[in-house]
């Protein structure tokens, strides 16, 4: 109980830290105020011609996703190299509180704080169209919401595990940016991509987060939405599997490759 | 005497690599077999020319680095393999303006690493208004770091590094940047530290303040220690017969004769 207590304390305050900070960087601000609103009027430029019926939950979604991933992608991971050029990376890495839990207070921290792209994008969407998104089934739409956040969560962990052992890491987020959003269908349904690229898709976690996030705005076919569910949370599950196991790696190799500063 | 460290054969190499496409590496010993203990209650100091290792050392004492060869160990674990054992128990003060969060306050950090170093809410408030205090940073405690001077940080780094009453306090270069009456305090804090029957390993280029604060010397040059004793000896073995020497014509004299 008293453990649990300090754990606790440290998550909150790492979160409160990393909001502080990330807000106080204008890039920071960009992706996830500016972009978000962009965001969804150009989505929403393009699926007025052509979009499918319920074309304004693939506006409103498509634009959150989208804000949320870029969010992670220059925040949570590039947080790392940023504790990294001011010093304090060595010190939360040897702070008995265990630099585990203070990158996962980090990354939650920011991916709460970037669940504002999607109430960004919709009241853009609201206010440029004179619809409102109506989310007919709450308590599946509250379920995938949730998913969704572990999803990002246990990506955002991954990767800056591995910031932790290259600077980098960095410069790949940034070139599987956009990639990401297509092949996760954060933006057009995985279906209009050709098969190979398909079968890609189904293997990342993403992918079934926004399909459930999708299909939970609709009329929701309960069977189909389990199965996504199911599978989600498996390939979840091996992801979480994957993470553990490189932390303790990484704990190692750390130490023995003197990357915790910039030398 | 409890011996609370102990570095037995440490060796540790860097490797760097070059170009992007045919990597080429490099190898370079940063330290290269060295040996000392420290005792508790000891004020010990690691001296040495720019890149003679000393920051390497710390490092792989505070459980930072892994030695390539080599045991380190503090109050008895081993630092690579017994880590955790060790992290609550120790703290370290690196001189600089780096380690501090710039867009926190000087209260707002201690607290943040009060919480990092597993202690609870009150008690967290008491310890950092007290080293607030005990640096003088009082006045200036709730501006963001990013508006301190180069020395009010080095302040902050000190009331940091004392944030969980650490058993050994590992300092390098602490008086950097510190105007005379900051290195008077921390000089002061260092005794004061001993007095409670707690440890200090430092290192410092400043001669007279490693003479006047330390118990024992070691001197390093090249990742290899050449010199190891009480300031008054060192001072009596290696200075010129006759002639009261200081510490630093001692160091150059030792650091010479190794050559280059
Ligand atoms: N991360 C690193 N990668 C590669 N080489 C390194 C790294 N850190 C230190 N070195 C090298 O190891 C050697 C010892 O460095 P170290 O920082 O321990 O010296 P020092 O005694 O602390 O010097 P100073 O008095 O300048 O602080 C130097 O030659 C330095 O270039
Ligand atoms: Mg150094």
């Amino acid at each position: 109980m008293k453990k649990w207590m300090i754990y606790w304390q440290i998550i909150v305050s790492t979160m409160t830290l990393q909001m502080k900070q990330s807000f106080a960087r204008p890039m920071f601000r960009f992706c996830l105020i500016c972009n978000p609103i962009v965001n969804t009027i150009f989505l929403y430029e393009m699926f007025l011609t052509k979009g499918p019926d319920a074309f304004l939950n693939h506006v409103v979604l498509g634009a959150g996703l989208m804000g949320i991933w870029g969010c992670i992608c220059f925040s949570s991971v590039g947080d790392i190299n940023r504790e990294r050029w001011s010093g304090t990376l060595p010190l939360i890495y040897v702070a008995p509180g265990g630099f585990g839990l203070i990158v996962f207070g980090k990354v939650f921290g920011n991916t709460i704080m970037s669940l504002l792209t999607f109430v960004l994008s919709y009241v853009t969407a609201g206010v440029i169209s004179g619809q409102w998104l109506y989310i007919v089934n709450i308590g599946y739409f509250l379920v995938s919401m949730v998913l969704m956040i572990v999803c990002f969560v246990v990506v955002s962990l991954c990767f800056a595990y591995i910031m932790m052992l290259s600077r980098k890491t960095e410069l790949y987020m940034n070139l599987i940016e956009i990639p990401l959003v297509f092949i996760c269908g954060f933006t057009f349904p995985v279906e209009v991509l050709p098969e190979w690229a398909q079968a890609i898709s189904n293997l990342l976690a993403p992918t079934w987060a926004a399909r459930l996030l999708r299909m939970s705005v609709g009329q929701v076919d309960k069977s189909v939405y389990v199965e996504c569910t199911g599978i989600l949370v498996i390939e979840l599950l091996l992801m979480v599997l994957f993470t553990i196991g490189l932390y303790h790696w990484m704990d190692k190799r750390i130490r023995i490759r003197a990357t915790l500063e910039v030398s | 005497m409890d011996t609370v460290i102990e570095v037995k054969d440490v060796k540790r190499d860097y490797i760097t690599t070059k170009g992007w496409f045919l990597r080429k590496k490099k190898t370079l010993t940063a330290v290269d077999g060295i040996n000392f203990c420290v005792n508790r209650g000891e004020i010990f100091g690691l001296l040495g020319e720019n890149g003679a290792g000393k920051t390497t050392t710390i490092k792989m004492l505070i459980t930072l680095l892994a030695p390539t060869a080599g045991v380190c160990k503090v109050l008895g674990f081993d630092t690579y393999k017994e880590a955790d054992k060790i992290r609550g128990e120790i703290n370290f003060v690196f001189g600089g303006e780096m380690g501090v969060y710039r867009r926190l306050s000087a209260r707002d950090n201690l607290l943040y690493f009060a919480g990092l170093y597993k202690i609870k809410g009150k008690e967290a408030k008491k310890r950092t208004e007290e080293l607030l205090k005990l640096v003088e940073l009082e006045d200036a405690a709730d501006r963001l770091v990013e508006t301190y001077s180069k020395g009010m940080i080095q302040r902050l780094q000190i009331a940091r590094g004392l944030i969980n009453n650490p058993k050994i306090v590992f300092m390098d270069e602490p008086t950097v940047g510190l105007d005379p009456i900051g290195a008077n305090m921390l000089r002061d804090i260092i005794r004061k530290l001993k007095e409670e029957g707690r440890t200090v390993l430092l290192t410092t280029h400043y001669m007279q303040e490693a003479d006047e604060l330390c118990d024992r010397i070691a001197i390093i040059n090249k990742g290899k220690m050449i010199a190891m004793d009480t300031p008054e000896n060192l001072k009596k073995s290696y200075g010129e017969k006759g002639m009261d020497s200081t510490l630093e014509q001692v160091f150059l004299a030792l650091v010479k004769k190794e050559g280059v």
